[in-house]
């Protein structure tokens, strides 16, 4: 990890601490896990086309439904805020999640094991992996509110969900070699810990004295 | 932050303290371990004239975790180009579960670049048991979750009297656990092994003073595998820590580090005698003699007494409700393993 990326972890760290979530914060977050969450949603809705036979078809599948509830779980469990620049910023950095990610070329025809699937799974397996919240928690911050116990799950079940990913970005043949396979990795895990970076960067930044 | 590049690529996190030109141990994580777990041995250790390196293996800690994992030897590459990278020679090797089976093949795959090997709580095979054990780790893991492959670790892990002590810690423990570790990497770590086949038969090759260390109430990696390591590495001795499970390391690191360190002046010293005998640790740090043999004629490999002829002993027997009087009962003929083969 980058220097940059750990010293705004570490800013992020300290900020939780500092500060706990409000509500500027939990929207921020929220709309940035349903951004990811929507897009990734949006790529497997296509799975609904794939022949039933198809392996993957159950796994990713499942996922699809998956990632629509947790989405609606999060938003329930929200405290969202009054301040239309929130949502703004949250907008900015959806706009560039669509962009930075490509995530377009997933968009259409059917899924087949060719390049693009397995930029798809590197970028779904980035998004599961990456975006962790409770490590930039303090340890004795009670995750019993509804937006911290929506979050704990969400991480729990992409640990879950990841298995699908992690299987066939591992064994599916796309007759790449190894370090092919892993530029293609590494390259959508930087994009996504971007990502992530930038919203910590600003969500850290923000005015203490935040909503809520 | 202490970090070298493996292959020019990977960032590979390390600690190293003590004294420069003091022999050098090296010590290897168990699987969802990180180089802070050594923190008593940094302190410990060089009190006691030894220079200490930690360091999390690829998929561990602060190290990179390369998503498609490594292959199982390449830990052992890995540790090699280590000390390349600093410098050390002929490093003294500790490694512990996962990291223990690193080790052995590190002083397979490296015999001149190592003064002494020390694998505790680990296996150089897998047996139906053992396999069942990690099976279950595994389905644990990708199915229920990080916090129940911890939960299921956790009483193989630690001994009654250490989880009783730490109850109120136990939560928190587990939550830095999930919190700092990544699933998928501890999950590659583990399936590096997936196409693990013995090396029992490469352990001869191991020349180097061996010192395995098992705990007494290991059920996870319980003594027959430390006994395998014992009869196949030929410069080596068994100890068994009394009162201690799997990860002993973390349970009792006082008198762990005064093993080490005994091992370690020993070696130095040319006194190191690697007779393959079977040896008691001390439970008090600070004890004169660090060790005891096994005493004949019992075997290391049961829980119950045999007597010489290798026929179990037992005990009296209650009084009848007729009033007969109690008895000891007749020795029987043995039927498991063989008489200990210690030397």
């Amino acid at each position: 990890m980058a220097e940059q990326g750990k010293a705004i972890r570490r800013q992020a760290k300290h900020y939780f601490m500092e500060h706990g979530l409000g509500a500027d914060t939990q929207t921020r977050v929220t709309l940035f896990l349903q951004g990811v969450k929507g897009l990734n949603a949006a790529i497997l809705a296509r799975v609904e086309f794939q022949p039933f036979e198809w392996l993957p078809y159950k796994f990713l599948h499942n996922q699809y439904f998956k990632e629509v509830e947790l989405s609606t779980l999060l938003g329930k469990g929200t405290q969202w805020s009054s301040n239309p620049l929130v949502y703004l910023a949250a907008t900015n950095l959806n706009l560039a999640l669509w962009r930075d990610t490509g995530a377009a070329k997933h968009l259409s025809g059917f899924f087949r094991a060719d390049h693009n699937f397995y930029e798809y799974l590197a970028l779904s397996h980035a998004f599961m992996a990456e975006i962790r919240f409770l490590p930039l928690l303090p340890p004795t911050m009670p995750l019993d509110t509804p937006f911290l116990s929506a979050l704990k799950e969400i991480e729990e079940e992409n640990g879950r969900q990841i298995q699908t990913q992690i299987r066939l970005l591992k064994d599916l043949d796309i007759g790449l070699s190894p370090e092919a396979r892993e530029d293609i990795v590494e390259g959508r895990r930087a994009i996504v810990a971007a990502l992530f970076e930038t919203l910590l960067a600003e969500v850290s930044r923000a005015p203490s004295a935040e909503g809520g | 932050m202490p970090v070298y590049r493996h292959q020019g690529r990977r960032e590979v996190y390390y600690e190293l303290y003590g004294r420069e030109g003091d022999p050098v141990v090296t010590i290897c994580n168990g699987l969802a371990m990180k180089t802070s777990h050594w923190a008593p041995y940094f302190e410990q250790l060089p009190r006691l004239g030894i220079r200490v390196l930690s360091y999390d293996m690829l998929g561990q800690g602060a190290s990179a975790k390369p998503v498609l994992g490594v292959g199982f030897d390449d830990h052992a590459y890995q540790l090699h180009d280590l000390h390349e990278h600093l410098g050390i020679e002929r490093p003294y090797v500790l490694g512990i579960s996962f990291g223990g089976v690193v080790v052995l093949k590190y002083a397979c795959l490296f015999p001149e670049r190592i003064g002494g090997l020390l694998p505790i709580s680990t296996f150089s095979e897998l047996d139906p048991q053992l396999r069942g054990h990690a099976r279950n780790l595994y389905i644990g893991m990708a199915r229920v979750g990080f916090d129940y492959f911890l939960d299921l670790l956790m009483p193989l892990n630690f001994s009654n009297a250490w989880l009783e002590r730490n109850a109120h810690m136990l939560e928190l423990t587990k939550r830095l656990g999930v919190v700092g570790n990544e699933l998928y990497a501890i999950q590659n770590l583990m399936e590096s092994m997936r196409d693990f086949q013995s090396m029992t038969h490469e352990l001869v090759a191991i020349r180097c003073p061996t010192l395995v260390l098992n705990g007494e109430y290991d059920t996870l990696t319980p003594r027959h595998h430390h006994d395998i390591l014992r009869r196949a590495i030929p410069n080596s001795r068994l100890m068994i820590v009394p009162r201690m499970c799997h990860a002993f390391t973390l349970e009792a690191p006082a008198l762990v580090a005064r093993i080490i360190a005994d091992f370690v002046q020993a070696v130095e010293q040319g006194s190191w005698r690697g007779d393959q005998s079977v040896w008691i640790a001390a439970e008090d740090p600070a004890a004169k003699d660090i060790a005891t043999p096994y005493p004949e004629p019992f075997d290391p490999l049961r829980n119950l007494p045999l007597d010489r002829e290798g026929k179990l002993v037992t005990g009296v027997t209650e009084a009848k409700s007729s009033g007969e009087k109690p008895r000891r009962t007749q020795a029987r003929k043995r039927t498991g393993a063989k008489k200990s083969d210690k030397t």
